[in-house]
């Protein structure tokens, strides 16, 4: 039952995100999807993953606030009629996928560890991705550093 | 409840936000949506696969995701600084702006000549 509400919760939020006018609200509505579906990874039984998607989430979410805050423009409000239609839809949306079922769950083939998995099995996916987090945190603040010298 | 429906659900939504919104921020969440609906599809190969090669695909997909959204950032902070607007809308405007003032130019130096 959690899992139906959490997932009924992550569409209605997932459509407030997309459909709400001013970026702050998008923004927050996000941060509800970010956390139900952290919860979901949580009841799911996926502990480090629902610790992953809270701290990416979080990590995205202050720097989204901060550009929504600081580049956007404030547009008219959302009446309150549009935030309900948009709250119906949202529980119109999330039926099917608490209703429906078109996959079956197969047995599990392997029970290792998260940990023999991620460094046993995954071990050069792993050190692939930290070097190319690190190209991408590395291209980015250069980017920014000459857009700063280009205005000087 | 069926984790496919959800992601499926999760991907149309974000994929109409990235085709109706005009707002770069907007663009932004939309693509997280549809970042969300690919890792949770992830969630399935959890029984199949065992539940540790499952979660490690899941932490190899946030991975991804964190550039994504790392460079989508930048690009916002750049575009904004240099255009004052994250609108869509309007940069495909200045840019048809720029090049006919650029076409123009051209036009009276080859009629100078």
């Amino acid at each position: 039952m959690i899992l139906e509400i959490l997932s009924a919760g992550l569409i209605i939020s997932a459509c407030l995100a997309i459909f709400l006018d001013e970026a702050v609200y998008s923004v927050a509505a996000l941060a509800g999807m970010f956390f139900s579906t952290s919860l979901l990874y949580a009841f799911s039984d996926a502990i480090f993953v629902a610790v992953f998607q809270f701290a990416v989430g979080a990590g995205t979410l202050a720097i989204l606030f901060l550009s929504g805050e600081m580049l956007s423009q404030k547009p008219a409000k959302t009446s309150q009629r549009n935030l309900l239609l948009i709250t119906v839809a949202g529980i119109i949306l999330s039926l099917p996928a608490i209703f429906l079922s078109i996959s079956e769950m197969p047995v599990a083939l392997s029970g290792i560890s998260f940990g023999e998995a991620l460094w046993d099995m995954r071990a050069v996916d792993v050190v692939l991705q930290g070097f190319v987090i690190m190209t991408v945190a590395l291209g980015v603040v250069i980017v920014l550093h000459e857009k700063r010298k280009g205005e000087k | 409840m069926d984790f496919v429906i959800l992601s499926l659900i999760l991907l149309a939504i974000g994929i109409y936000g990235l085709l109706t919104k005009r707002d770069l921020l907007k663009v932004f969440v939309s693509v997280e949506l549809i970042a969300t609906a690919a890792t949770l599809n992830f969630v399935m190969l959890v029984p199949s696969l065992g539940k540790g090669l499952g979660e490690a695909f899941l932490v190899l997909a946030f991975s991804t995701d964190t550039c994504v959204s790392g460079v989508i950032l930048a690009l916002l902070v750049i575009v904004h600084k240099r255009y004052g607007t994250s609108d869509i809308g309007d940069l495909v405007k200045m840019e048809q702006e720029k090049e006919e003032v650029v076409e123009e130019i051209v036009r009276e130096s080859e009629v100078e000549h």
